[in-house]
């Protein structure tokens, strides 16, 4: 992981070039229309900074934080924005700048608990009552199911995670989960600049893992996807990752599900890690489009835009982040879809804060498609696409 | 009470930066300047309405502070950067759609809407606003005005000029004024104030809206690349196409360096060049627009005549739609866009002269020689038409400057200054698409001569006090008695 000094060409490039092209998909930009807030602005604060310009004051750390760190201005240029932001809240965490106070507990209770939302860590075993799904052990699976943190020790979220696990247990793909012993990815540290806290914690992680002997992680959820998967590469690990969309688009397009598909016109939200920072765009539609009538919205794929959630932004700048996920929602309702669906817990609960429009689990979605095709009024997915 | 504590009581404190890492983002644009030329704004103010505009613009009268108002910031000669400090105004967040008026072809915006802002608006109406520089997602309505920048469909609809009917300004005193003929499309009645605001580089007013005449949205188009031994060639098949009585929509002469800047996407595909004959000296770019079989009749019949004038038309269609996206589409590859490509170690530096239609290629040779003999790195010449229905070229004269070297910056001013007065010699004019900024102000009366002592009285009428962008077109306090 490079540090902010590493960057100092491309922040020299960006300052060179200035062509702005990152602000017209910056939902921060867009919002607030300060220029510190989008990317050019930021690279300049970044390359100022390095150049002793100006110290650091609390408009630099908000020019630090104030961004999801979802990737859109990646999209529209050649330089890695996303990866110099992540640098720069290092730098200046580094720099004797304290954490936000509400990283800070986020932080807390991923030292204490293992997971960011302050639960017990038994709390991971709550979903997965009743399904009968095997504990991983060392040699024992070759798949894990990895649920992480905010879907598992969220009641509201447990659904997704059910609806994923008896989907895989459908069609037949023999899984094992780790329950209350699965870790937490560490995303959320790496986001808000916390990087020695996440090398260190990765590192248990990937120990961990290869202990198992497993050979492929299949995840619930995309922060944990990427955070994984680059880790495990990183680090010359021979396990796979895969986000449970793809796993199960599979299984969908080699006939093992039977479904019930609807005409409810639905559109489909990519989630930024999963999407523009995983490259995972096809899978999660192909499932829609297997159930129901999917409807884009105009901005989608690569140009998605980002639900507020993402990076601390939901935590330390509360309404923006909401202003985020409104402007998200406007989007969606004018495509005249009845239902937003979503792969990403955190995208999920975000949407949900905005009324008018349903929001509901890619795999949940799926489930009832599948629960109505098994009651005898099903077909073969491979007809319904 | 100090101007920022009036600007802060005026406004509100949300609307009023002043933290030394704003002042550093705020204070620079595209153009080649050293770090020592930097001159950060001592206060960025956020105005949201005209009468917010008013407020900063009475109290920086009051205290004699400049004013210096911007946009997107991807000014190429420092036309929006506040050289003597003082208040910058971010347009940007007066980017508000007023009104489409569908029947009458017209979109009233705020001045800080993006050009693409407004297209976005009025898409759904079938029609577009056709003034399109490449910067058009970033560059917003009021710096199109006032930097007077290009368009790629010139030769069809002409620049922003063309397309503005009326426009909103707050004086140097901070009177607002309705400049234009409303939502008629020309008019012969007093003098044309509306004209004066292109390329005026915010030194007589802030453009805060602007009513803008639309075109509908043509059906379909066909991009075309042809290959010419000479400029010169390029220039009378061109010639020829309109006495032919053809419609162009886009029409752009490239030197064979300049095509490298524009096919970044075919390198990234193909790993290698694009190949054109050896003997290729011009790369002539034309469009048709319209109706399918208009189009296909009307490229047809312009394809044919280029075997009169030696050209051959680019088969590859890779090579045809790079440039495209590079020019109009920028439908770049994710994550691999051209500008931070093309610009990893220099800044794009140019001169804009404008010269007659016969002096294409003897001017092109004169831009190698001062490009060679300043020792700069040739990026190559664009000769866009911007004019509607004629030849009229607007030039890219481009080099690449390294801004951290202080001598590469001088000898671009340099190579800048010797080809703007080689233009006025060879009787034409010293800009097309940038203006003047600070940069060609010591000179101005080289292409004025006499009639710049109206010009500063015209900039006295406006802006009394010289607080007004000052600096740009003409030395600070130039104006002043």
């Amino acid at each position: 992981m490079s540090g902010l000094e590493e960057f100092r060409d491309e922040l020299e490039t960006c300052f060179g070039t200035s062509c702005g092209f990152c602000e017209r998909g910056c939902p921060v930009y867009q919002a607030m229309k300060i220029k510190t807030l989008c990317m050019k602005g930021r690279n300049r604060t970044m390359l100022g900074l390095l150049q002793g310009k100006f110290e650091i004051s609390p408009a630099v750390v908000q020019a630090a934080f104030e961004c999801t760190l979802c990737g859109n201005c990646d999209r529209w240029c050649s330089l890695k924005n996303t990866e110099h932001t992540r640098a720069f809240r290092e730098y200046l965490m580094k720099h004797g700048v304290e954490p936000m106070k509400e990283h800070s507990s986020i932080l807390l209770s991923i030292k204490n608990y293992g997971n960011p939302w302050f639960q017990p860590r038994s709390a991971r075993n709550r979903w997965s009552r009743g399904l009968n799904l095997p504990k991983a052990a060392p040699g024992q699976q070759d798949v894990l199911f990895f649920a992480g943190c905010t879907s598992a020790v969220t009641k509201q979220l447990n659904k997704g995670l059910v609806a994923s696990a008896k989907l895989l247990q459908k069609a037949g793909v023999k899984f094992a989960i780790m329950g209350q012993d699965e870790p937490c990815c560490g995303s959320t540290l790496l986001r808000v600049g916390q990087t020695d806290a996440f090398k260190e914690l990765s590192e248990e992680n990937i120990k961990k893992l290869e202990a198992l002997g497993i050979k492929k992680i299949v995840t619930a959820c995309p922060g944990c996807y990427t955070t994984l998967k680059k880790a495990l590469e990183e680090s010359g690990s021979k396990i796979k990752v895969e986000h449970i969309s793809q796993e199960i688009a599979r299984l969908v397009k080699q006939g093992k599900l039977k479904l019930k598909k609807s005409s409810e016109r639905m559109t489909y939200h990519d989630p930024c890690h999963l999407g523009r920072l995983g490259g995972v765009f096809e899978e999660p539609r192909d499932i829609v489009k297997a159930v129901a009538n999917l409807i884009e919205m105009p901005n989608n794929r690569y140009e998605s835009r980002c639900c507020g959630a993402g990076a601390g932004l939901q935590s330390a700048f509360p309404k923006l982040s909401k202003d985020l996920a409104a402007k998200r929602v406007a989007e969606a309702k004018a495509t005249g879809a009845t239902t937003i669906v979503t792969s990403c817990p955190f995208c999920e609960t975000q949407l949900r804060t905005v009324p008018g429009i349903k929001v509901m689990d890619l795999l949940e979605l799926l489930l009832d498609a599948v629960e109505s095709g098994e009651k005898g009024n099903g077909q073969r997915n491979e007809k319904a696409g | 009470m100090s101007y920022t504590e009036e600007l802060i009581a005026a406004l509100g404190k949300e609307k009023v930066l002043l933290d030394p890492s704003e002042m550093f983002v705020y204070g620079a644009d595209w153009s080649p300047r050293t770090p020592d030329e930097f001159v950060p704004p001592d206060v960025v103010v956020l105005p949201r309405t005209t009468r917010d505009v008013q407020r900063i613009v009475k109290i920086a009268y009051q205290h004699e502070v400049p004013v210096t108002a911007g946009g997107g910031l991807t000014g190429m000669l420092g036309g929006a950067v506040p050289i003597y400090g003082g208040i910058y105004v971010d347009t940007t967040t007066m980017n508000s759609i007023v009104e489409v008026d569908q029947r009458n072809q017209t979109v009233r915006v705020q001045a800080g809407a993006t050009l693409q802002e407004v297209n976005d608006a009025v898409q759904p109406y079938d029609l577009w606003l056709p003034h399109q520089p490449e910067s058009k997602w970033v560059s917003t309505v009021g710096a199109a005005i006032a930097c007077d920048n290009d368009s790629t469909f010139g030769v069809r609809y002409g620049k922003i000029l063309n397309c503005l009917l009326s426009a909103e300004i707050v004086t140097g005193t901070g009177e607002i004024l309705e400049l234009g003929h409303r939502k008629a499309h020309f008019t012969s009645s007093g003098y044309k104030l509306k004209d004066l605001l292109a390329g005026s580089e915010g030194t007589l007013g802030i453009i805060t809206e602007a009513t803008l005449k639309l075109e509908p949205i043509p059906a379909s188009r066909k991009v075309d690349m042809l290959v010419f031994p000479r400029m010169g060639a390029a220039v009378d098949y061109l010639s020829r196409l309109l006495k032919a009585g053809l419609c162009l929509e886009a029409a752009h002469i490239n030197c064979k360096r300049r095509l490298k800047f524009y096919t970044h996407s075919y390198r990234l595909k193909y790993g290698k060049d694009p190949e054109i004959p050896a003997w290729a000296e011009a790369l002539l770019a034309i469009a048709f627009a319209g109706d399918a079989e208009v189009v296909d009749t009307q490229r047809a019949y312009a394809l044919k005549l280029a075997k009169d004038f030696e050209g051959q038309l680019v088969e590859e269609r890779e090579i045809v739609e790079s440039w495209w996206a590079s020019k109009y589409t920028l439908d770049f590859e994710p994550f691999k866009q051209k500008w931070p490509e093309s610009q990893k170690q220099k800044k794009f530096g140019a001169a804009d002269p404008g010269i007659p239609v016969g002096r294409l290629e003897e001017f092109y040779h004169k831009f190698i020689e001062t490009a060679e003999k300043k020792n700069l790195e040739i990026l190559g010449m664009n000769a866009y038409l911007e004019h509607p229905n004629s030849i009229g070229f607007s030039l890219s004269c481009a080099v690449f400057v390294d801004y951290r070297n202080p001598d590469e910056v001088k000898r671009f001013r340099e190579f800048h200054d010797e080809l703007s007065k080689l233009a006025v010699a060879f009787e034409g004019t010293m800009s097309t698409f940038m203006s003047d900024t600070y940069q060609k102000a010591p000179y101005l009366e080289v292409e004025h001569g006499p009639s710049l002592k109206y010009m500063r009285e015209v900039k006295r009428i406006f802006d009394p006090k010289g607080i007004l962008n000052p600096g740009k077109k003409f030395p600070k306090g130039a104006n002043k008695k």
